[in-house]
């Protein structure tokens, strides 16, 4: 497995970058990959997706469906897109340091 | 090779960006003769083996000859299509829904001709490029799927096992002896991409080991709960393991209740079950998806494992060439491999196909396994 440095810290990753640990996550995680995943800034916007899928993941092991994800932050898939171009799997869970999302992808 | 930009601004990745475009739309690429009597077609002919004739209202004429393909092919083997299509046929082609590859030309001596050259391309090995077939009731390309090549939960292989297939079932493709059509398929999983669920003849590749599994890195790879749910006959429980003083949230799974499916696989890396002894092929027989006088049907599992035998899988095609000749011989005119056996009786099939019957064969999942069982006296010695 890869390990990235950053501003200090370094993160054990996988070839697509997701992090290998959930309990590895910090603020900078987010700063250090926004750059791959098309993001200039994060809004609070972004950062309320990523407390959610955090929190959901915290709660449930699982990361949430597509529609409790829209309907617990109120942002439409077409929002979560313009937040987050690669979209909430590849994009939003990766910053929110859930694991890589599996089945037929 | 050095980096070559396409113009694409990594540090803008939105500018520019075209999406939603959705695919060319079909009619950009229609010969002149398809194009022009759209809709209009009167009836058709199979002239020969991979040669159709389409005839129009207004008298006009498609001759089609058909070719089989390997389905994984080569930028140069497509740059080779294209060229044929450009000296015989305007520059147009298609691909059919078996994966084989058609040429549409206007004029009957010329798709002769094509014919002809078509068969006389062979690959350095010997192969034929473009061997022209499957028409009518013969047998016709193989659907399959990734195989080795690049999926990440098969049981075997796809290019390699539909080759020695067709290889065997080489004079079916390029004639139309049999009483109806009949499909092979293969898929490398039981996810059973593809058609291998309701094909005539269908290749399937197995398990027979339950998954490993590593505990150290489950719940950082996997969302447990989906592992759980994933299987079908509740195996898979959560628990918690210690390993050199360290708790780790993991799953356990009950081996006796496990049947091999891999579904906790494709939902959890830490879950892998392949295994070069283990895994294999097994066989399914009598499906069809047309309505043609039998309603569609699912096929059946007949023999439950071959072993996998790169790279010529001798123990399958010799299954497969049997049930195929049988077949050939003992069913009636159009009568679907399905409707065969449906008819003269499942265990008549087993006898003359010589195929061992086990209790692997016999549903034992959920309730509808009950209306798979025989609820009558009425079967034969
Ligand atoms: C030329 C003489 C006969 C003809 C043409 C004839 C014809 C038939 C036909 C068409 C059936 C229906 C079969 C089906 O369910 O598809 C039938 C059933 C039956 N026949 Fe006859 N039959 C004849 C003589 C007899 C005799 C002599 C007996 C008894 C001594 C008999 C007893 C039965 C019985 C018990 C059934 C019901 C069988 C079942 O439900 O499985 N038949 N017959
Ligand atoms: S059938 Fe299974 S192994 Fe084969 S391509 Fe589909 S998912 Fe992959
Ligand atoms: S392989 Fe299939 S049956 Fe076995 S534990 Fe996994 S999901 Fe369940």
């Amino acid at each position: 497995m890869a390990v990235v440095e950053f501003q200090g810290s370094s993160f054990e990753v996988d070839e697509d970058g997701f992090l290998q640990k959930f309990e590895d996550w910090t603020p900078l995680w987010v700063d250090f990959v926004k750059e791959s995943e098309g993001i200039k800034e994060i809004s609070e916007d972004h950062q309320k997706v990523i407390d959610f899928l955090q929190d959901y993941y915290k709660k449930n092991g699982i990361a949430p469906m597509v529609r409790i994800l829209s309907k617990v932050t109120g942002f439409k898939l077409k929002q979560i897109y313009e937040l987050f171009p690669s979209g909430p799997g590849k994009g939003a869970c990766k910053m929110a340091g859930l694991p890589k999302p599996t089945g037929c992808v | 090779m050095a980096f070559i930009s396409s113009g694409y601004n990594p540090s803008k990745p939105m500018e520019g960006r075209i999406s939603d475009i959705g695919p060319r739309h079909f009619s950009e690429f229609l010969p002149p003769v398809i194009a022009k009597n759209f809709g209009k077609w009167e009836y058709h002919e199979i002239l020969e083996p991979g040669v159709l004739c389409h005839t129009a209202e207004s008298g006009d004429k498609a001759y089609t000859v058909r070719c089989g393909s390997a389905r994984l092919v080569s930028v140069s083997y497509v740059r080779e299509l294209c060229d044929i299509a450009d000296k015989f046929c305007g520059g147009h082609l298609r691909f059919t829904t078996r994966n084989n590859v058609e040429f549409i030309l206007d004029d009957k001596q010329a798709a002769l001709d094509l014919k002809a050259y078509l068969n006389s391309q062979k690959f350095e090995g010997g192969s034929y490029k473009f061997p022209v077939g499957g028409t009518g009731a013969g047998v016709t390309n193989i659907v399959h799927t990734q195989g080795w090549v690049h999926c990440h939960t098969p049981a075997t292989d796809a290019s390699g096992t539909v080759k020695v297939t067709m290889d065997a079932v080489f004079d079916q493709f390029q004639d139309m002896k049999l009483p109806a059509p009949v499909r092979i398929s293969m898929a490398c999983c039981l996810n059973m991409c593809g058609a291998v669920h309701c094909s005539d003849i269908a290749i399937l590749g197995v398990h027979r080991k339950p998954p490993l599994i590593d505990h150290e890195y489950l719940d950082n790879l996997c969302e447990i709960p989906l592992a759980v749910a994933a299987c079908p006959t509740g195996a898979v429980r959560p628990t918690k393991v210690e390993l050199e003083g360290k708790t780790y949230k993991t799953v356990a799974i009950k081996e006796e209740r496990c049947m091999f499916c891999g579904n906790c696989y494709t939902m959890c890396p830490s879950l892998p079950l392949s295994d070069g002894e283990g895994d294999g092929i097994a066989i399914m027989v009598g499906g069809k998806i047309s309505n043609r006088i039998t309603k569609p049907s699912f096929s059946k599992v007949v023999v439950p494992f071959v072993p996998n035998e790169p790279p010529r899988w001798p123990t399958m095609t010799k299954v497969i060439k049997k049930i195929l000749e049988v077949y050939a011989e003992e069913a009636n005119k159009y009568e679907r491999l399905g409707d065969w056996a449906n008819r003269i009786g499942w265990e008549r099939f087993f006898e003359k196909c010589e195929l061992e019957f086990s209790a692997h064969l016999i549903d034992d999942f959920r309730d509808p396994a009950y209306y798979t069982w025989r609820q009558t006296t009425q079967f034969k010695w």
